[in-house]
């Protein structure tokens, strides 16, 4: 059979490899850093904030620094978040198709909020977002979670022991929800735009089902209170 | 009468790699470098050059004239280097005739290292020590800032070297994170001297790039070229002055070769960078790569074509953006044993 002798091939060349190259590693040296695209960084002047960001400015100075990727521009229309939930949306390498999907839906969202606004009476006019970008940002801080369950294998059984997350996990989380909800949760012949504006626009007035799983586990976070000193040994 | 018992040749042959590596003794080292002395005067006399001021380099030129070596690999030619450099350097015996150990800390298996721990940690303590002292007369604790910029500290091979010991990863890392909180002290400067024995200088800005003058053509227009690559896309972009911000590539305008946007985002980056849009006209030529790395190679093209245009404050924005570097990022290879580069053949129980 083909796989076994492929595996025991495999396995002696992972021996043989440790020793050449690691699993985990980039093209870059180590000593690259990461570049900075936003304009505005480079018109201050001296008086920054911090010393950290005076000693970050010298050592830039000196090292070397990676090449731009090409999601990242300094335009004012390319926005980090949305880049990475556009990633998250691709599927198959297929990026065309899910920044068009990505704009539709801020285009239906933009829609949606101008039908509002022309129906609302003059008072209530000005508390409508019609900002796509707006709305997209508070919805996704709206899903993020405080609180998150990890795992832990104490005396042979799993419990779910509640942790803090970091804010990279928690971002993850909340466009992981998003995208799975709207995915999932739909009519066969609902397209995906208008589902994911259904849903942003849901969260942005916390409300929706993918608040609710927020919600869910925030509650089996407070129910598995008492596991939480297992965190530490 | 002694009988003569069958043995195999196995048990004659003498293990050779039981002993370890080749050990040299001091006599014999002494009479290499001696060697060398005598055959370096020896070499000058016969290219006809002064004995007394015979560099390396020039036994290097002289070796390679008088020994041709068509071999690929340049560690299989003939040289001749001092003894120091060819014997790798070896610890002396550790223990006197008596089987005692000289060294107090040589049944822990690596005496060098923990002895460099041992002194390292003493630095601190006096270090905390002399801060104590300050704070009990009362004076405030100088905070000096050092250049972290322009020094890197020891790689694990370096440190190896210097304690003639094998280190494993972990100690190395101890050992770094010892020194770095020794420097982070305020009153670290005492132990400077200390300090910079393990620290090395990292040559500050590898390559200054030349950057080409401006170059006028027959209407009297500036333009300047530039050349980029990405994966195996290689691009040349021409940006001339006084323009419309039109850019062509292959002939062809960038609305209908990059029908899609990214593309278009990233062509137009240097220039939304340096707030230059409508100001620059280009004309590129790309070839190979897919649409992706063709429009990263323009990028890197015009980048590098603007440079000429601009000041060097900008171009050190440029270049900290990330706008100059070429991206090293290719295909990685396929493995045998493994479907692709990285996705292994499914795993079957049996």
């Amino acid at each position: 059979m083909a796989a076994p002798s492929a595996a025991g091939l495999g396995r002696r060349l992972r021996a043989w490899l440790p020793r050449l190259t690691q699993v985990r590693w980039s093209r870059y040296n180590p000593s690259y850093m990461e570049p900075e695209v936003n304009k505005e960084y480079y018109q201050k002047p001296l008086e920054e904030l911090t010393e950290e960001e005076r000693e970050k400015a010298e050592l830039k100075a000196v090292r070397p620094i990676k090449a731009a990727p090409p999601s990242l521009s300094s335009s004012v229309f390319s926005d980090p978040m949305v880049s990475k939930f556009t990633n998250m949306m691709m599927k198959h390498g297929d990026k065309v198709l899910a920044r068009s999907l990505m704009a539709q839906t801020l285009e239906a969202i933009k829609r949606k909020q101008l039908e509002k606004y022309h129906k609302a009476p003059e008072n209530e006019k000005e508390t409508i977002e019609c900002n796509p970008y707006v709305i997209f940002h508070q919805a996704l801080k709206n899903c993020q979670p405080i609180i998150g369950l990890s795992n832990i294998t104490k005396g042979g059984k799993t419990y779910q022991v509640p942790v803090p997350l970091k804010d990279n996990r928690k971002r993850f989380l909340a466009m992981k929800w998003m995208i799975t909800e709207c995915r999932e949760n739909k009519h066969r012949r609902t397209l995906m735009p208008e589902k994911l504006s259904q849903e942003l626009l849901l969260a942005f007035n916390n409300e929706g089902p993918v608040i609710k799983r927020k919600h869910v586990m925030h509650k089996m976070a407070e129910a598995n209170r008492a596991y939480a000193h297992f965190r530490w040994g | 009468t002694s009988r003569l018992i069958c043995t195999t040749t196995a048990v004659q042959r003498r293990n050779v790699g039981a002993s370890g590596p080749e050990k040299y003794t001091e006599a014999f080292i002494k009479k290499q470098i001696e060697e060398f002395n005598l055959g370096k005067r020896h070499l000058a006399n016969m290219m006809g050059e002064d004995p007394e001021t015979f560099t390396q380099e020039d036994i290097d030129k002289a070796i390679a004239y008088l020994f041709p070596s068509g071999l690929f690999d340049k560690r299989a030619r003939p040289i001749m280097k001092h003894p120091t450099e060819i014997f790798p350097e070896q610890r002396k015996i550790q223990w006197g005739e008596d089987g005692r150990p000289f060294h107090f800390l040589f049944y822990t298996g690596k005496q060098s290292y923990y002895s460099l721990m041992h002194e390292t940690y003493e630095k601190l303590l006096n270090v905390q020590k002399y801060q104590d002292q300050l704070i009990a007369q009362g004076l405030s604790l100088q905070k000096e800032k050092r250049n972290l910029a322009g020094s890197r500290w020891l790689t694990k091979i370096e440190l190896e070297e210097m304690l003639l010991e094998k280190l494993s990863d972990d100690d190395y890392l101890r050992f770094i994170q010892l020194l770095q909180k020794l420097m982070a002290l305020p009153c670290g400067d005492i132990e400077q001297k200390y300090i910079q024995k393990f620290s090395r200088e990292v040559p500050v800005q590898m390559q200054k790039a030349v950057i080409e003058p401006l170059q006028y053509d027959e209407r009297g227009v500036a333009f300047s070229t530039g050349e980029g690559k990405r994966k195996t896309a290689r691009a040349t972009a021409v940006v001339y002055d006084n323009g419309t911000g039109k850019m062509t590539v292959n002939g062809i305008d960038i609305l209908r070769y990059f029908p899609v946007l990214q593309d278009r985002e990233q062509l137009l980056f240097p220039f939304q960078f340096l707030d230059r849009i409508g100001k620059h006209d280009t004309v590129c030529t790309v070839s190979g790569g897919g649409r992706s790395a063709q429009a990263g190679a323009i990028r890197l093209a015009s980048a590098r074509a603007l440079r000429s245009f601009v000041t060097e404050k900008e171009v050190e924005f440029m270049r900290q953006a990330g706008l100059l570097t070429v991206d090293p990022r290719v295909k990685e290879r396929k493995k045998p044993g493994q479907e692709g580069a990285r996705r292994k053949f499914t795993w079957k129980k049996r």
